[in-house]
């Protein structure tokens, strides 16, 4: 169904070299129904076609043709100014594998000297296995381990969230035991993928397929998305969705005061947009909490990989929204299955002063084994 | 650009022609002079914002406007178009682009009138059954708003969650419910909009009853602005029906569906829902929205009702009757409401779909007296089968609006010119059976060539003369109807 990206090139230079950086069949699918509007939140905000899946593509297409100039700057302001959420995906009757072009654009537009130099540091720093497992070591994440049989399902660690939320995957094995934590785990590339450097992405994402044998387990939706990109469906899980599979039984409720806690969860955008899992995470909470279903749960939280840092004043825009929502639904907790996700809700919850805490899924389904009501 | 293309555009200057130093020198004074009326920060000239507005969702055609300016009131498109017509700058206004008869590409150049900050609901008044609301409001975001009131905005275009109200209006668009409810027109009451030389004028008004003057909202209606820039809305609503029910018939072709469709309406029965799609169609539709169609019958029909319940339920009896004394090979209901959405919202994908199967999706857009139904979809076929091409048609059966849709690779020259050519024999085609070139999607820069053979001379000439009354430095649309 997919088709190998295109190789970055050189940058290209001056009208008529933009030919060759799209996947054509996938540029062409697009027929500008504009279906795609009304799913995306950067477009929400501004109402300029620019800002929209449909205006974007265009745009593709006139950096391939070389109608535009490789150095346009509505060109460079676009394709950071997306999300990359692909919101867009699932409501393209067509069928335009948007993520893939965005990837494809980014090689291009942060390319050599291009490239934000925060991308730089982040890509440069979770690339090294060395600097990764240096985080263990300041931050106790979960300890490598052979808990199942050696080709069973291992738990795959995150560069980003090893570091941030070493609770999280020690949160993982205490739920799932028999879960493999293989040492030297290096990073699946989707940062650089998703920050123009998608050769990278793939290899880095084949590399951690040869070192973890049989079954990844992701605690981290956007990691989820890329590997199984690139290793297969088949081969990849989020840990939400594997513990559904296994049929996960918590022991105990999560509880406040006595009473069960309200709880509503964030979608990640490429769990529920590239990989179509909702409905786990939700059943998983329902059974320890009482579930709240927050309006917008699958859009944005604005965090997208490395867009909360290169573009804060917009990440807040699309964030803002969602914080009045869960206010509203007055929760206990709002789960994220993803740690960009989970560092956007918890920045903005302490902002606005809220009540609710954010934890990663996994964090939650341990606090109900503690509970044991 | 092909010759079809060439024939459509009709005196465009190719961009290329456009962009000598003088000329950028006028479009710099003209944004200046633009953004001194609505802000500097919503007039964008940067070639790549430019790039961004030269199509809408018509396949093969294309051009950049020189501005794109985005008003944020009544009063700064008055002042925008006032200044075009001083200028004699054309301008092109958009709402959402949704629209497949080139309608909102500046085939001239000049400013691109971007809507959407006009997005407003003013108003739901259950008491008139009437809703007020800004020209960019989408359609979808006026049935929600109706529909939270416990009323129902009847029009129900295909791409209702992407377009705009003023652009359903200015294209009169139809949709899924046209056979029982009718089209755009049969609810517009009044209309606020601002002539090109800059005034405004409300048309209409808030009454069902109301005959003074030439109607001018109907005028309006279908102008597919080229007249005035529609910037508010009053549409009459309808109590929302107690209930809907939706089914599907399948047969072993589209002239089988064709002829259930002609034996449902002479059996009395007007239901709001008649919708076929061919195998192709079939195929496509179920590939995006996996609801378990049939994919080996030839032909589907969709159809469904609303109303009173026992009226419901009696209907759709009667057409599960009817479609099975036609041969058809089955028929099913819809056992809830989910399904039956989840059928409309499929088939409303009908287009976007079928690019699934190609590059380069044409769609276009015929009618028939719906007894000519059966007919129409043999020619086609003829038509298609002729040239060499792969058309699927799906369409509203029950108003005789069919959609034949071409899918070429877009590299292939010879295809995209043997494509033009069947679709004007498709179009003879209507015509001879006493149909039309557009039932629904408008003539716009697309089917102006055709559009003499439908009206002939006299009308093409008294179609001039009102154009010119409106707008007589001919800055509005140019290129489009009245050109």
């Amino acid at each position: 169904m997919t088709t190998e990206p295109p190789q970055p090139g050189p940058p290209a230079e001056g009208p008529g070299t933009g030919r060759g950086l799209f996947d054509k069949q996938q540029l062409d699918r697009c027929i500008s129904c504009g279906f795609c509007l009304p799913a995306c939140p950067t477009y929400s905000l501004t109402g300029d076609e620019a800002s929209s899946p449909r205006g974007r593509i265009t745009l593709m297409r006139a950096l391939e043709t070389g109608e535009l100039p490789a150095d346009d700057p509505t060109l460079a302001e676009e394709s950071s100014y997306c999300l990359g959420c692909r919101a867009c995906e699932t409501v393209c009757p067509a069928g335009v594998e948007y993520g893939q072009l965005l990837e494809q654009w980014r090689d291009h537009q942060w390319s050599g000297p291009k490239r934000p130099w925060i991308v730089r540091l982040l890509t440069a720093l979770v690339a090294r296995p060395f600097l990764l497992r240096l985080q263990g070591l300041v931050r106790r994440h979960a300890r490598p381990s052979g808990g199942g049989p050696a080709d069973g399902p291992s738990l795959m660690l995150g560069c980003v969230e090893r570091g941030l939320y070493p609770a999280v995957s020690r949160a993982a094995l205490r739920l799932r035991p028999e879960l493999n934590v293989p040492p030297g785990q290096g990073c699946c590339g989707a940062l650089h993928a998703h920050n123009g450097d998608s050769a990278t992405g793939k290899a880095l994402a084949e590399e951690l397929g040869r070192r973890l044998p049989g079954t990844l387990v992701t605690t981290a939706g956007g990691c989820a998305a890329h590997l199984a990109h690139h290793l297969g469906p088949d081969r990849v899980r989020e840990f939400g969705d594997h513990l559904h599979r296994e049929g996960h039984v918590p022991a105990g409720r999560v509880t406040v005061d006595g009473r069960p806690a309200r709880v509503g969860l964030q979608d990640s955008c490429h769990l529920r947009n590239g990989l179509g899992v909702t409905r786990p995470p939700r059943e998983l909470i329902a059974a320890v909490a009482e579930y709240v279903e927050v309006p917008g749960a699958g859009d944005c939280c604005g965090a997208a990989g490395t867009y909360a840092m290169l573009r804060p004043a917009d990440s807040r825009a699309v964030l803002d929204p969602k914080l009045a929502a869960l206010a509203e639904a007055d929760l206990d907790f709002v789960v994220a299955v993803n740690p960009g996700c989970l560092r956007q809700l918890r920045q903005g919850l302490r902002r606005t002063g809220a009540r609710a805490r954010a934890v990663h899924l996994a964090e939650l389904l341990a606090l109900a084994e503690e509970d044991r009501t | 650009m092909t010759a079809h293309t060439e024939r459509a555009a009709g005196r465009a200057t190719p961009p290329s022609e456009r962009t000598d130093t003088a000329a950028e020198g006028r479009t710099g004074e003209l944004a200046d002079a633009l953004a001194a009326l609505v802000g500097r920060e919503h007039v964008r000239v940067e070639p790549g914002q430019l790039a961004a507005y030269a199509r809408d969702a018509t396949p093969l055609f294309h051009a950049p406007p020189d501005v794109v300016v985005f008003p944020g009131s009544t009063a700064e498109v008055a002042a925008v178009l006032r200044l075009a017509t001083e200028r004699g700058v054309p301008v092109v206004p958009r709402g959402a682009g949704s629209n497949l008869c080139a309608g909102t590409v500046a085939l001239h150049g000049g400013v691109m009138l971007v809507l959407t900050r006009l997005n407003r609901v003013l108003e739901i008044s259950p008491g008139e059954l009437l809703a007020r609301v800004q020209t960019g409001v989408t359609t979808a975001q006026l049935a929600d708003a109706a529909g939270d009131a416990g009323l129902l905005y009847a029009p129900d275009p295909g791409s209702r969650t992407v377009s705009t109200v003023g652009g359903n209006v200015a294209t009169c668009a139809g949709g899924l419910r046209g056979l029982k409810y009718g089209v755009t027109r049969n609810y517009v009451l009044g209309l606020e909009a601002v002539l090109p030389t800059g005034e405004i004028v409300r048309t209409g008004g808030r009454l069902w009853k109301d005959v003074a003057g030439y109607d001018l909202t109907r005028l309006l209606t279908g102008s597919e602005g080229t007249l005035a820039v529609i910037t508010e809305v009053t549409v009459a609503l309808l109590p929302k029906p107690a209930d809907t029910g939706t089914g599907v018939a399948y047969f072993d072709s589209l002239a089988d569906a064709s002829r259930a469709v002609a034996a449902v309406i002479a059996a009395g029965v007007v239901p709001a829902t008649l919708e076929f799609l061919d195998r192709k169609c079939i195929e496509a539709v179920e590939a995006f929205a996996g609801l378990g169609l049939r994919t080996d019958a030839g032909a589907l029909l969709l159809f469904g009702d609303d109303g009173d319940p026992s009226v419901v339920a009696g209907n759709l009896s009667r057409i599960q009757e009817v479609c099975t004394a036609a041969g058809a090979l089955e028929v099913t209901l819809a056992e809830n409401v989910a399904r039956a959405d989840a059928l409309l919202a499929a088939r409303r994908c009908g287009l976007p779909a079928l690019s699934r199967l190609g590059s380069l999706t044409i769609l276009e857009d015929a009618t028939v007296p719906r007894h000519r139904l059966a007919e129409m979809v043999g020619r086609i076929d003829e038509i298609a089968e002729r040239h060499g091409l792969l058309i699927a048609t799906f369409g509203h059966a029950g108003d005789g609006n069919l959609h034949p849709t071409c899918v070429v690779d877009p590299d292939d020259t010879g295809a995209v010119e043997r494509a033009h050519q069947a679709f004007g024999e498709i179009f003879a085609a209507a015509l001879a059976l006493d149909g039309t070139i557009t039932g629904e999607h408008g003539v716009g820069a697309a089917k102006l060539p055709y559009l003499a053979d439908r009206l002939g001379d006299d009308q093409m000439a008294l179609l001039r003369r009102i154009k010119h009354a409106f707008d007589p430095a001919g800055i509005l649309n140019p290129g489009k109807l009245g050109s």
